[in-house]
C-alpha cells in the first residue's frame, strides 16, 4: 500500500523519540509485550522511511488489534483499573504508529504522547519523575513544532530549540496557574493501581513482613514541631488486629464494634469517645507526609488527634483517611504519648472480642498459658515472665523456619526463631489464652533521623508489629515482645541493625540504601531525600494550603479577585516574553523625516482620513484632494516636499521646509467633505 | 532630459493611441518596457489588439520591424536565417532571418516547438545569435514583442517559467471601455492609419532616453520598500517561491523608466506599484489560475507599507 502522506523525515526523528520516551517512562507498569510491540512499530516506521518495508496491510493490522485485545484480557483479566486502562491506551498508541496516513494521524499520535507522559504522574509524583515528565514533554513539543514548521526550521536541532524556548516561556504562566487554579478535587475517580497496596496490609500472617524488610522505599516522613522523641517512643500505629483465625490476624473493623459509630470525624466529634481516653501533658505536634499506599489507614503515635478534614479517628484510636491514599498525603497530628486508653472496665462484648481465640489451634500454648496464670495471677508479672522467656530462649532473624498449622505452638515451643510478627502474634495469643485482653498492633517503629534537616524518614523496612495488653485501671499498655528478644532492634534503626544481612533490601537491588556504608553515597541519598521531601511539602502539599495562601494574597477568595490576579500575574509572568518579542521585532528604520511624515499622516487620521497600508504619498494626497479639497493645496505641497526629500535625495534642501510647513498644517474635521 | 522625454513619450502615445483606441495604460506600460530595454509579452484573446499594439509601437518608434507567425513546424533556421551556397562566389552566403530586425513581433509564440522557442529566447537574452559556429550580433536596439493566446492550449507548448522570466513585462489588453469601443466601431478601421503612422522619436533620442533611464535616482528608502515587497512574496504561504533577485532588478528598471516617462528623475513608490503587476505576475507560480497572481500582487501592494 502506498502511503497517502508521509511524515517529513525531519519530523519523524522527534516523533519516534517521543514514542520511545513515552514508552520508556511507563516501562515499569507496562506488560512486556506492549513494550515489544512499541519497539516493533517504531522499527517498522524506520524501515518504512528507509523504503525497505511497506505499510502494514489490512490483515496484519487487524491481527495486531486482535492480538493486543487478547493480550490485554489475558494479562489483566479485567478492564477497569488504572493499569489496564493505561495499557489499553498504550496499545492504541503503539498501533497508531503503524497507521500514519495523514498529517492528522501524526498529530493525534503527538497529542496522545502528551496525555501518556502526563499519566506518569498518576504513578509517581516524586521530584525525579516530575523532572522526567518535564523533559519528556520537550521532544513531543519539538515534534509538534517540526510538524508545523517550514523545511528550514524543522531540522531536529532547530525544532528542539524552538520547543525549549516555548516551554521556558510557558513556565511563568504555569506557575501562576499552579498558584491560582482551583483544585478540582475528586471530580472523577482515578482508578487504582492493580498492584495493590504497598506497605503494611490489612491482615497479618506469618512471613508477611519479610517482604517489607526487603523494601527500602520511604513509607512516610515526619516533621516534628519540637525535638524528635527517643527512638523507642516512636511506635507509629497503623492497624489494630483483634481477630485471629489460627493463622491470620485481621481487623475487627466497624462490624466488630456494634454499639455505635466506628469513625469520628473532626467536624462531628462524639463526646462519648473522649471519656474513654485520658490524655496528660502537652501534646506532640507533627506533620506526616505519607507516600501513596492505596489504603485508607494512616500512621500516628499513640493517641492522636488530627484536624485535617478528611482524617477520622477510629474507635481503636488510630487515624483513617476518607479515601484510599493514592498520592502523597500530608496531615498534621497532635499526639499525647502520656495517655491512658480505656482504663475503665471493658464492656462484656469488648472483653470477649479481645479475648477470642480460635478453637482447635495451639493446644499446648493454651495449656501452658492457663498453668502460668495459676502460678502467676498478677498480670504484670505474667507479662514479665513471658518476656523473660523470649529473652532467654529466642532468636531474632529475618529468615525464620516455616510454620505449620499450630503456628504459635510451633514457634513458642519448637523453632523459637522469628521476627516481630511472630513475637507479637504468639504474645497476644498467649495473653488471651491466659485470660488477658490483648491485641496486635501493626505499623512502623522508629525511623531514620535526617542528619541536616529536622525530619524523620520512615522506611518500609521499619514496618513492625507489637502487642497491646489491657490491664484494669491502666487501660491498654504497649508491650513489644521483640524488644525483649532483640532490644537493639528498637534502640537502633532497623537498617543499621540488618545492614550486613544479605536478605535485607533484596527487593530493591538498585536502592541507594544498599550502599549506605559508603559515606558520601549515604549523604547523597539523604540529600536527595530532603529534596524530595521539600518537593512533596511545598509543591504537592500546596493543594492543602492553597486557600490560606490565596486568602493572604488576595484578602478574599472570590472569582473576581482570582480572575484579576490571573490577568495581572499572567501579564507580569508573560512580560519577559513580550519584552523578548519587542526586542527581536524587525527594527524600524524610521528617521526624522519618516517620523514627521507619519505625524502628518496621523493628523489626517484624526480627521478620519487615515493612510492605508501600502498607499504611497502621492496616492494619499490624491485621495485627500477628493475627500478634503480645502486641504488639497497644503497636502500637495507637503507631499511634494516629502517626496523630493525622501526619493529625490534632496533631504538637506527640503527637510526644514517640510518641517516648517508641517507645523502650520492643522487639519480639522470641518475640512473633510461630508458625504452628499 | 526628463522634460524632453516626457514630451516625446506623449507624442508616441498619442500616435499609438490613434490606432489602438482607449488603451493608454497598456501603451504606457509597453513603452516603459521598451525604454527599460526589456522584451514584452502580450497575452490575450484573439482580436484584442495585440498585433495592432506591436505594429503601432514599431511604427511610432520607427524601428525596423518584422512579424513572425509562429507555427508548430517553424524551425530555428526559419527565424535565424540560413547559409545558402552561392555558386558564383563558390561560398556559403548567410541570409539573415527575421530576427535580424530591431523589433520582432513573435506572434503566438506558444504554438511553436521548444526548439524554436529557445532559439528566440537565446537571442533575447544575449542580443546575439550563433549560427554555424559564427556569432552574429543582432541590431541594436533589439526588442521582441511576443504574443500568446491563453485559450485553446491544445497543440501548444507553454513557455516554462525560466523562459517567461526573459520577458520584462507581461501585459493583458482586455476589452476596451464602452466609449472607446463605440469610437472604434463608428470610425474607420484604425488599422488603415497604421500605414500613415509617423515615427515620434529618432534612434538617437531613443538611445538617450535609455541612457537617462539608468540615471533615474533610486533612494535608499525606496530600495527598502522594494525589498520588503519582494520579501513579502517569498514569505507568503500562498506562494511556493517568491520573486527572484532578477525579478527585483526588473521591477527597479521598469520603475525607473516609468518615473522618467512621468517627467521625474527619481522613483517614487507609486512608480513601483504601477509596474509591479505587469513585471511580476508572470514570475509568480500561484495556484488558483490567472487571477491568483494578480490578486496576490494586489494583496502584497496593499499590505507592505511604503515607509
Amino acid at each position: 500500500m502506498r502511503p497517502l502522506w508521509q511524515i517529513p523525515r525531519d519530523c519523524l526523528f522527534w516523533l519516534l523519540v517521543s514514542v520511545v520516551i513515552s514508552i520508556g517512562l511507563h516501562l515499569e507498569h507496562l506488560p512486556p509485550w506492549i513494550v515489544l510491540s512499541g519497539i516493533v512499530a517504531t522499527l517498522w516506521q524506520i524501515q518504512l522511511y528507509r523504503e525497505r518495508w511497506r505499510q502494514p496491510g489490512r490483515f496484519i493490522k487487524w491481527s495486531l488489534v486482535g492480538a493486543c485485545a487478547a493480550g490485554l484480557v489475558l494479562h489483566y483479566g479485567r478492564i477497569s483499573g488504572l493499569e489496564p486502562m493505561v495499557a489499553l491506551l498504550f496499545a492504541g498508541y503503539v498501533l497508531k504508529l503503524l497507521e500514519i496516513h495523514h498529517k492528522r494521524d501524526a498529530l493525534v499520535l503527538l497529542y496522545l504522547s502528551y496525555l501518556i507522559i502526563i499519566l506518569q504522574s498518576l504513578f509517581s509524583s516524586s521530584i525525579v519523575s516530575s523532572l522526567l515528565v518535564f523533559c519528556a514533554l520537550l521532544p513531543v513539543t519539538a515534534a509538534l513544532v517540526a510538524m508545523h514548521a517550514d523545511v528550514e526550521s524543522r531540522r531536529p536541532a532547530s525544532a528542539l530549540r524552538t520547543a525549549l524556548t516555548m516551554t521556558l516561556q510557558a513556565i511563568p504562566l504555569m506557575l501562576v496557574m499552579f498558584v491560582v487554579m482551583p483544585r478540582m478535587g475528586s471530580l472523577w475517580a482515578v482508578p487504582q493501581h492493580s498492584s495493590g497496596t504497598t506497605g503494611v496490609s490489612d491482615s497479618m500472617s506469618p512471613g508477611d513482613m519479610t517482604q517489607l524488610g526487603r523494601n527500602g522505599d520511604v513509607a512516610f516522613r515526619v516533621e516534628f514541631d519540637g525535638p524528635i522523641p527517643e527512638q523507642r517512643e516512636l511506635y507509629w500505629r497503623g492497624l489494630v488486629f483483634s481477630g485471629f483465625d489460627g493463622r491470620r490476624w485481621q481487623q475487627e473493623g466497624p462490624w466488630g464494634y456494634n454499639d455505635g459509630q466506628f469513625l469520628q470525624w473532626p467536624d462531628k466529634p462524639l463526646e462519648a469517645w473522649d471519656k474513654v481516653v485520658m490524655r496528660h501533658g502537652e501534646p506532640l505536634t507533627y506533620r506526616i507526609t505519607l507516600e501513596a499506599t492505596n489504603s485508607p489507614w494512616l500512621f500516628a503515635l499513640s493517641t492522636p488527634v488530627s484536624q485535617s478534614p478528611t482524617v477520622a479517628l477510629s474507635r481503636d484510636f488510630r487515624l483513617v483517611n476518607r479515601e484510599p491514599v493514592t498520592s502523597k498525603l500530608q496531615y498534621s497530628v497532635n499526639s499525647w504519648l502520656d495517655n491512658q486508653l480505656e482504663p475503665d472496665l471493658l464492656p462484656g462484648w469488648r472483653a470477649r472480642l479481645e479475648l477470642a481465640i480460635p478453637s482447635g489451634f495451639n493446644p499446648k500454648t493454651i495449656a501452658v498459658a492457663q498453668q502460668w496464670r495459676q502460678e502467676t495471677p498478677e498480670t504484670e508479672a505474667l507479662i514479665n515472665r513471658l518476656l523473660a522467656l523470649y529473652h532467654r530462649e529466642f532468636t531474632y532473624t529475618l529468615r525464620p523456619p516455616a510454620l505449620g498449622k499450630h503456628t504459635v505452638d510451633e514457634f513458642l515451643w519448637d523453632t523459637k526463631k522469628g521476627f516481630c510478627e511472630f513475637y507479637a502474634s504468639s504474645f497476644v495469643f498467649f495473653m488471651r489464652a491466659a485470660g488477658v485482653p490483648a491485641r496486635v498492633v501493626v505499623g512502623y517503629q522508629g525511623g531514620e533521623r535526617h542528619p541536616t534537616e529536622n525530619y524523620l524518614l520512615v522506611h518500609q523496612y521499619d514496618a513492625h508489629a507489637w502487642a497491646e495488653v489491657w490491664i484494669e485501671g491502666r487501660g491498654w499498655l504497649r508491650v513489644d515482645p521483640t524488644a525483649a528478644v532483640a532490644p537493639e532492634r528498637i534502640e537502633m534503626s532497623f537498617a543499621d541493625l540488618f545492614n550486613e544481612q544479605d536478605d535485607f533490601l533484596a527487593a530493591s537491588p538498585f536502592s541507594l540504601e544498599r550502599l549506605r556504608h559508603i559515606d558520601w553515597l549515604n549523604r547523597l541519598r539523604l540529600k536527595l531525600d530532603s529534596l524530595d521531601y521539600a518537593w512533596a511539602k511545598w509543591v504537592l502539599g500546596y493543594d492543602n494550603r492553597q486557600n490560606d495562601f490565596l486568602m493572604n494574597l488576595l484578602g478574599a477568595v472570590n472569582p473576581q479577585r482570582i480572575a484579576l490576579f490571573i490577568v495581572l500575574a499572567g501579564g507580569i509572568a508573560l512580560l519577559p516574553v513580550f519584552i523578548m518579542l519587542y526586542l527581536s521585532r524587525e527594527k524600524n528604520t524610521w528617521d526624522q523625516l519618516d517620523r514627521l511624515f507619519l505625524q502628518f499622516c496621523s493628523r489626517l487620521e484624526k480627521i478620519g482620513l487615515p493612510r492605508k497600508p501600502g498607499e504611497g504619498p502621492r496616492d494619499y494626497a490624491q485621495r485627500i484632494r477628493l475627500q478634503a479639497p480645502s486641504l488639497a493645496e497644503q497636502v500637495d505641497s507637503l507631499t511634494r516636499r516629502y517626496e523630493r526629500a525622501r526619493y529625490a535625495e534632496q533631504q538637506e534642501a527640503e527637510f526644514k521646509q517640510f518641517k516648517a510647513a508641517l507645523s502650520k498644517f492643522k487639519p480639522g474635521r470641518k475640512d473633510r467633505l461630508t458625504r452628499p | 532630459m526628463s522634460k524632453q522625454s516626457q514630451e516625446i513619450t506623449a507624442a508616441i502615445i498619442e500616435r499609438v493611441e490613434s490606432v489602438l483606441v482607449g488603451k493608454q495604460d497598456s501603451v504606457r506600460l509597453a513603452l516603459a518596457c521598451l525604454y527599460a530595454g526589456g522584451h514584452l509579452l502580450i497575452e490575450d484573446l484573439p482580436g484584442m489588439g495585440k498585433t495592432t499594439l506591436a505594429q503601432a509601437l514599431a511604427a511610432a518608434i520607427g524601428l525596423s520591424y518584422t512579424r513572425v507567425q509562429f507555427t508548430s513546424d517553424l524551425l530555428p533556421a526559419d527565424i535565424i536565417g540560413v547559409s545558402v551556397y552561392d555558386r558564383n562566389k563558390a561560398a556559403f552566403d548567410f541570409h539573415p532571418g527575421p530576427l535580424f530586425n530591431q523589433l520582432v513581433l513573435a506572434d503566438e509564440i506558444n504554438r511553436t516547438t521548444p526548439k524554436t522557442q529557445s532559439a528566440l529566447l537565446e537571442a533575447m537574452a544575449e542580443g546575439q545569435i550563433s549560427v554555424e559556429g559564427e556569432t552574429r550580433q543582432l541590431p541594436h536596439p533589439f526588442y521582441v514583442i511576443a504574443t500568446q493566446n491563453p485559450l485553446s492550449q491544445s497543440g501548444t507548448f507553454p513557455l516554462p517559467e525560466s523562459q517567461l522570466d526573459r520577458f520584462l513585462m507581461r501585459l493583458r489588453l482586455g476589452y476596451p471601455d464602452p466609449e472607446a469601443e463605440r469610437q472604434l466601431l463608428s470610425g474607420a478601421d484604425p488599422r488603415l492609419k497604421l500605414a500613415e503612422l509617423k515615427r515620434g522619436i529618432t534612434p538617437a533620442q531613443l538611445e538617450a532616453i535609455q541612457a537617462a533611464v539608468n540615471q533615474v535616482k533610486v533612494s535608499g528608502s525606496l530600495v527598502d520598500y522594494l525589498q520588503r515587497l519582494l520579501q513579502f512574496t517569498r514569505s507568503s504561504a500562498d506562494i511556493e517561491y517568491g520573486i527572484s533577485p532578477r525579478g527585483g532588478i526588473a521591477v527597479l528598471k521598469s520603475a525607473r523608466a516609468w518615473a522618467l516617462m512621468a517627467g521625474r528623475d527619481y522613483v517614487i513608490p507609486e512608480d513601483i506599484q504601477a509596474i509591479f503587476a505587469p513585471v511580476c505576475a508572470h514570475r509568480l507560480p500561484v495556484s488558483g489560475g490567472e487571477h491568483g497572481a494578480d490578486n496576490f500582487i494586489q494583496q502584497a501592494l496593499n499590505s507592505v507599507d511604503i515607509i
